[in-house]
């Protein structure tokens, strides 16, 4: 409770003394000038009985004017503080007088008036009453009594030590008031604060106001309260999800750019290195040939001009698969349906009649026609078949299928043969761009067709793994984005 | 306060002399006497202050109203009788003419021997009267109130003895001896006698 809490449950005091004051200051008014009137009333009816007693008790008195006596009567008074009182004879002359000292009630002067027996006047301090003896039926004199109302100053007084004793009895009232107040209205809305606070300075959004038993309306502002927190909670853990997310796609981004980069360089270096080998041989061939001039000897000039060719036209290669592969990356895909059984036929055929010696059994299923980019498409089946065609050359007899599978909710393409296969812990590196798995002159290749692939590949949405072993063949397996409706059964 | 009062101002009229008898002599005998008051003959014309024979002629009526007799509610008139003091009986029956005491008309008769005292319902004997044991023992037991100014009239058997204090004229009490006339004297009259002797009937008094 160090926050400033003590001012609800204060001021709830407070609210508490104020009315209890008002009302007891309204009440003890009225009482007191209810009080006040009967008081006069009162004190006028007892004056009325004591001025009758006094007026029979005097009588022998005064008729045989024995002022003593009716003195000793008047005496009798005496219990009743601030009352004076006098007997007067018939002609107005004092005949007993009975004073207090410092009362002063009794006028100077005042006349009954005639034929009146009994009057009374009241004025603002001083009741006075007077009574005409009547012996006989013969009035004989009269007797005055009057009281000074300064019991009416008392009464005020003692009207205000009650009131402040109560009032000191409500101040108490309210602070036990105030104290249950406190527990059950003034200590929510203060651990309400006091989360309010913490949850500022801490922005520590998990902790939650403790809600009250009871169902008004504080709770609701403290499951309110909650709610907000809860939302606050949320975003807070949505903002921080997306952040990491950012991070990590930006790591990952910043990884793949790199690895393209590192992928680049070794790309273009290879590139250099891959040209400038036959060029060297050009350029030494082209020496060679100028010195030849001279001696001229045909025979090996012949001789020299094939090995040019072959330089040349292997770097016409490279060149053409270089670019392709960038054309792969580059080009605008387009839509068409593609038969690939139709172009694997095409390209076998080609191969068949390249190469009529060997003995190569090409086994072709159909698979359903696909939506793809047919030039693209083209240059990936014939990559891959001619790697097929490549790779079984050593072999006797060779075996090429191709096939598709549906596994798995997608339809998997393949491209199978029997020939020398791979080592398939380097299977990793079978599509990274001049890398060779075998030696150059085992079989010759650029090295850049099964990146040409896989770029080809991905571009359609697809993927491309193998598998295989060495001397056990390999496998080739991809997929396609696949179009709705196409299916293989 | 009520300066003028009937009984006053018919003394003015029909007495002017009266009227310098002073004002408390109005105040207390004429207003208690009430207009009987006007009839009064004054003795002393010159007096400043009542004598003292006008007050007890005063005192003498006014307590026949503080006393009862056994024989209250008789119709007839009430005697006071007035043994000795020629004077006094003259200005009793002045002062008491035509007053009424509970009804009854009041008679004022002279007395000269004890066996004429028998009707009267007060009887005053004068301090001048030689017999005034006669008198006592004519009235005794009988519903006579007897008063006197001798000295020791209440120790000869009396019931109401006048007395002089000052200049004041006062009485004393004989209970034992109104008991014997089968008088009861009202507490009232009791109250402002200067003695009481002996005891009411039925109570004490004070």
């Amino acid at each position: 409770m160090k926050l400033s809490s003590s001012s609800i449950s204060t001021r709830l005091m407070w609210m508490n003394l104020i009315v209890s004051g008002v009302v007891l200051v309204l009440a003890v008014l009225a009482f007191f000038f209810y009080d006040l009137v009967s008081f006069r009333d009162n004190l006028v009816r007892s004056l009325e009985t004591s001025a009758q007693i006094v007026g029979a008790n005097s009588v022998s008195a005064v008729v045989f004017n024995d002022p003593q006596s009716a003195t000793t009567t008047l005496e009798a008074l005496r219990n009743s503080p601030d009352v004076e009182a006098a007997v007067l004879r018939s002609d107005g002359t004092n005949f007993a007088v009975y004073r207090r000292p410092g009362v002063h009630a009794l006028p100077a002067e005042k006349a009954l008036p005639k034929g009146a027996n009994d009057e009374t006047w009241v004025t603002g301090q001083r009741v006075l009453l007077a009574h005409r003896i009547v012996f006989d039926g013969k009035p004989i004199g009269t007797v005055y009594i009057a009281a000074r109302l300064r019991e009416t100053s008392k009464r005020a007084r003692q009207y205000l030590a009650i009131a402040g004793i109560i009032l000191l009895l409500c101040m108490l009232a309210g602070f036990a008031i105030s104290a249950t107040a406190r527990r059950t209205v003034a200590q929510p809305i203060i651990a309400l604060a006091e989360t309010a606070h913490r949850v500022s300075r801490e922005r520590d959004y998990a902790v939650r106001a403790e809600p009250p038993p009871d169902n008004d309306e504080i709770a609701v502002l403290v499951n309110a309260f909650n709610e907000m927190l809860v939302q606050i909670q949320e975003r807070d853990s949505a903002l921080n999800r997306a952040r990491d997310e950012l991070e990590q796609r930006v790591e990952e981004r910043t990884a793949a750019l790199q690895a393209a980069n590192r992928e680049l360089e070794a790309f273009s270096y290879t590139v250099a290195h891959d040209l400038r080998g036959p060029l060297d041989a050009v350029q030494g061939m082209v020496y060679i040939l100028e010195n030849l001039e001279s001696e001229g000897k045909r025979g090996e000039r012949q001789e020299i001009l094939q090995n040019l060719r072959q330089s040349t036209s292997g770097m016409a290669g490279l060149i053409d698969d270089l670019l392709n592969l960038s054309r792969a990356s580059t080009v605008e895909l387009r839509h068409d349906r593609v038969n690939l059984a139709e172009i694997v036929r095409h390209i076998a055929e080609d191969l068949k009649r390249s190469e009529p010696e060997r003995k190569v059994e090409f086994v072709i299923y159909s698979p359903p026609e696909v939506e793809a980019d047919e030039g693209l498409i083209r240059v990936a089946m014939d990559n891959l078949i001619r790697n097929a065609w490549k790779y079984t050359s050593r072999h006797e007899t060779a075996c090429i299928e191709f096939g598709a599978k549906r596994v798995q909710g997608e339809t998997r393409y393949f491209v199978r043969d029997d020939g020398a296969g791979f080592d398939p812990e380097l299977t990793r590196r079978l599509f990274e761009p001049f890398q060779r798995l075998h030696s150059r002159s085992e079989f010759p290749g650029t090295g850049i067709g099964l990146a040409t692939v896989q770029r080809i590949l991905e571009r359609h949405g697809g993927r491309i793994w193998a598998e295989g072993a060495v001397e056990k063949g390999a496998t080739f397996w991809f997929t396609l984005r696949e179009a709705a409706g196409e299916r293989v059964h | 306060m009520m300066p003028g009062y009937g009984a006053r101002q018919h003394g003015e009229e029909r007495r002017p002399r009266r009227a310098r008898a002073g004002r408390w002599l109005a105040g207390v005998l004429l207003a208690a006497a009430g207009s009987a008051a006007a009839t009064i003959a004054p003795t002393r014309a010159s007096a400043e202050r009542p004598s003292q024979s006008d007050v007890e002629a005063a005192y003498l009526y006014n307590f026949g109203r503080f006393v009862s007799w056994p024989s209250a509610g008789s119709q007839g008139p009430m005697t006071i009788c007035v043994a000795g003091q020629e004077s006094f009986a003259q200005e009793l029956s002045s002062l008491v003419s035509g007053e009424k005491i509970r009804g009854q008309l009041i008679q004022v008769k002279r007395v000269w021997r004890p066996g004429a005292a028998d009707g009267c319902a007060i009887l005053f004997v004068g301090h001048d009267v030689p017999y005034l044991s006669g008198y006592l023992t004519a009235t005794r037991g009988k519903p006579v109130l007897t008063v006197g100014d001798a000295p020791d009239f209440l120790r000869q058997g009396g019931i109401i003895q006048f007395l002089l204090q000052g200049d004041h004229v006062r009485f004393s009490v004989n209970l034992v001896a109104a008991n014997q006339n089968r008088l009861k004297l009202s507490s009232e009259l009791l109250k402002v006698a200067v003695s009481v002797a002996g005891h009411p009937a039925g109570g004490g008094v004070r």
